[in-house]
């Protein structure tokens, strides 16, 4: 899977006694450059993103008009939020929003569960080919995992969350589809966002934002972009000064393309969701584990605070599967092994463009 | 494949989702979306009256054609007119969509019309006002089947009239909500895609479940449009044409169909296609790699490998391998082959790792050689 290394320098944040309340606070973890990531939800894609979600950060999710998996990204970030007691604001252009929160996944604990036995036991059995191993004695590297609770969970999407979770919880939940105009929601998003600013040197909490499917056509303000466009950039630069996370999704097919390249161009976070043919002999035959996959997941621009250094990625595009029909994983693409007749792709270059079938493949 | 759309609305929604909802899509190019929205709207009905569906009645919204082009339809196709008033009701906007003909006749410029309306047919006036349309299909559905449980089927004639009267994101909203309706089973359109902008059929594909277009059979080949009144296309397009179903699945993938369909006297006959399927764009597959990953076969082998430096630390004394003396245990021969990098070999016993040096003719005691100490 891919996972980019962060760019070690000399320097390093002294992470004083006062700081290590942070740490202590669940769901929130150090990035680099003085910035602090929250879970996506998704280990998966925490990891690729190196580390989750920058708090003060936009993550747009562009949305394909014939799948739902938006609504899984939406649906794990919800229930992340919810297992870490962090506020939450959901919006969508349902009439009744609140009839989401009983589609939450559950978190799956490993200790009844052996969700990630794979990565464990080959780091457990690693045998290393170290000539020095004779002037040490035997090293153990135990893997560690204590009782605390967890960064990022693992959601089984099959079990609702627990109840438990709901309560004394602050849940906001508002429809956007009777509202003729978005000046009351943006009022709700700030009020939301005060509770959370930066203005003091302690956190006690983060908060997400969670908005589904802004631009959809059931709404009123749909072909007003331009107040669209307003209140995203009003959202963002309250967002940017408090600690928060919010998560958009919108159907780029339906906006107007200017409006869905601003909107690309505003978050700071790009991920755009694709569906795939259903039994398609020709991708089944270029891929492995067509059978499992159902969709596919593209990071377009990773957030980056405080540097100007950019995050390049050694791949973009992942494959969305479930495993055991549970939990979401993504992948990278793989390559179905050619066929011995055509036969020059395994002497070709390690870049994967090197096909032989030179016709039916445009990369 | 269009018995898969009527299955498809016959099974109707699960517990706790969106209903299924169809948009039958025509243009002018082959202007047959209304005959195979008859044909869908009398399977449906058939499978009401037989009481092999999920819903128990229909709500049909007809907008572009009166209550009596359907009564006459579903008795040629052989249901059981008289006890209509138990499965379906006609909200008939055709007739006076505006008012105006009401608001006519109060202020006596024309007669009344004795319209030879059926008993199942209420009429509606407001077109321009959706919520009471949603009111009023609602109301209608709920005389079907009652409060409780029972679910009903809503068939709106044309949502391109309704689109002249209203803007899109009232109808959006309207179908929709219609969707997420509790008692709502299913729900099918029909819509001529060239009259509307695209953002329009775009929002529309975007809140249904399934896509049924019905296109020309035959498309001219360097596609000006002029071709289209030459006579050989325009018999062979009016005689018939491709129907392109995309389904949404649950799961997230889009299943993709087709079939021909060709006009007759009593209707419309769906027929497999007879040319070969259609190759898959497969643009939307980007850079992929080689799979890194190991299977369980290969892995049981990796673990067999006997690495260099593994066995020291034992308290053995350390021979140190140059790749040139053969050893006196039961190793097998080495090769000197020039220009060869270390290869591991995995075999079914103990894996293995013959090493080839690479540098072999030099004299020993190179500094350039750095696998000197290599140990295995």
């Amino acid at each position: 899977m891919a996972g980019n290394k962060p760019r070690a320098s000399s320097f390093s944040r002294n992470f004083s006694a006062a700081s290590n309340t942070i740490s202590q606070i669940p769901g929130l973890k150090h990035g680099p450059n003085g910035t602090m990531f929250l879970s996506s939800g998704i280990p998966d894609l925490d990891k690729i993103l190196g580390g989750g979600f920058t708090l003060g950060s936009l993550v747009m999710v562009m949305e394909d008009p014939e799948a739902p998996h938006h609504m899984l990204l939406i649906r794990n970030f919800m229930a992340q939020g919810l297992v870490h007691k962090q506020p939450l604001l959901y919006a969508s252009p349902a009439k009744d929003p609140r009839g989401f929160l009983g589609t939450l996944p559950s978190p799956m604990f490993s200790k009844d569960e052996k969700s990630r036995d794979r990565d464990v036991e080959q780091e457990k059995g690693l045998r290393i080919a170290w000539q020095y191993k004779k002037y040490f004695g035997e090293q153990n590297s135990e893997f560690q995992r204590d009782g605390k609770s967890e960064y990022c969970n693992d959601f089984d999407l099959r079990k609702p969350l627990e109840r438990h979770f709901y309560s004394g919880q602050q849940i906001d939940c508002i429809s956007l589809q009777d509202s003729a105009d978005l000046t009351t929601f943006q009022d709700r998003c700030s009020s939301f966002l005060s509770q959370t600013s930066r203005n003091d040197r302690n956190i006690t909490c983060a908060g997400r934002i969670a908005i589904q499917s802004l631009g959809a056509p059931q709404c009123d303000f749909s072909d007003k972009e331009c107040d669209m466009l307003s209140f995203i950039r009003s959202l963002k630069s309250t967002i940017r000064s408090s600690n928060a996370v919010a998560v958009i999704t919108f159907p780029p097919s339906l906006v107007s393309p200017a409006f869905s390249k601003r909107l690309q161009h505003l978050a700071d976070t790009l991920v755009s969701v694709k569906a795939i043919p259903d039994e398609d002999k020709e991708l089944a035959k270029l891929l492995t584990g067509y059978q499992d996959m159902v969709g596919l997941l593209s990071v377009h621009k990773v957030a980056r605070i405080n540097t100007q250094v950019p995050t390049i990625l050694e791949a973009t595009t992942f494959s969305m599967k479930l495993q055991k029909r549970r939990s979401l994983i993504l992948e990278c693409l793989n390559q179905a092994p050619v066929d011995g007749s055509t036969g020059s792709s395994y002497a070709s270059s390690s870049s994967c463009s090197g096909s032989s079938k030179t016709g039916s493949l445009d990369f | 494949m269009a018995e898969r759309i009527c299955r498809a609305l016959r099974d109707g929604v699960l517990e706790g989702e969106h209903a299924p909802a169809l948009t039958i899509k025509d243009s002018i190019q082959s202007p047959f979306g209304f005959l195979v929205f008859n044909h869908v709207l009398s399977q449906l009905s058939s499978f009401i009256v037989a009481q092999k569906s999920q819903s128990q009645g229909i709500v049909l919204v007809a907008l572009s054609r009166g209550p009596l082009y359907y009564e006459e339809l579903f008795k040629s196709k052989g249901n059981d007119v008289s006890s209509s008033n138990k499965w379906i009701r006609v909200l008939d906007c055709c007739t006076d969509p505006l008012g105006w003909r009401s608001k006519l006749m109060e202020s006596g410029r024309i007669a009344n019309l004795t319209l030879g309306t059926s008993t199942t047919a209420s009429l509606y006036k407001n077109a321009k006002d959706l919520d009471k349309l949603l009111l009023a299909i609602t109301e209608l559905g709920k005389e079907l089947v009652g409060d409780g449980k029972g679910r009903f089927a809503v068939a709106i004639d044309s949502v391109s009239e309704m689109l002249r009267h209203t803007s899109i994101s009232s109808v959006a909203g309207l179908l929709s909500n219609l969707r997420s309706h509790d008692q709502v089973s299913c729900l099918f359109w029909l819509l001529h895609s060239d009259i509307h902008e695209t953002k329009a059929t775009a929002a529309l594909e975007y809140i249904s479940s399934m896509q049924a277009s019905a296109e020309p059979r035959t498309r001219p080949v360097n596609g000006q449009r002029g071709n289209y009144e030459k006579l050989p296309f325009l018999e062979q397009n009016l005689r018939g044409g491709k129907i392109h179903v995309r389904f949404k699945r649950r799961n997230g993938r889009v299943r993709l169909m087709s079939e021909e369909f060709c006009i007759e006297q009593s209707g419309i006959k769906f027929t497999p296609i007879s040319s070969e399927a259609e190759m898959m764009a497969r643009s939307l597959v980007p850079k992929v790699q080689f799979n890194l990953q190991l299977s369980e076969k290969e892995r049981n082998d990796r673990e067999k490998v006997v690495l260099p430096f593994e066995h020291q630390g034992n308290g053995k004394t350390i021979q140190i391998y140059d790749g040139r003396k053969s050893l006196n245990e039961d190793k097998p021969e080495m090769q000197y082959t020039s220009a060869e990098k270390v290869q591991t070999v995995k075999d079914s016993g103990r894996g293995e790792i013959i090493y080839f040096r690479d540098s072999d003719d030099e004299m020993p005691d190179s500094d350039e050689d750095p696998d000197d100490d290599l140990d295995i």
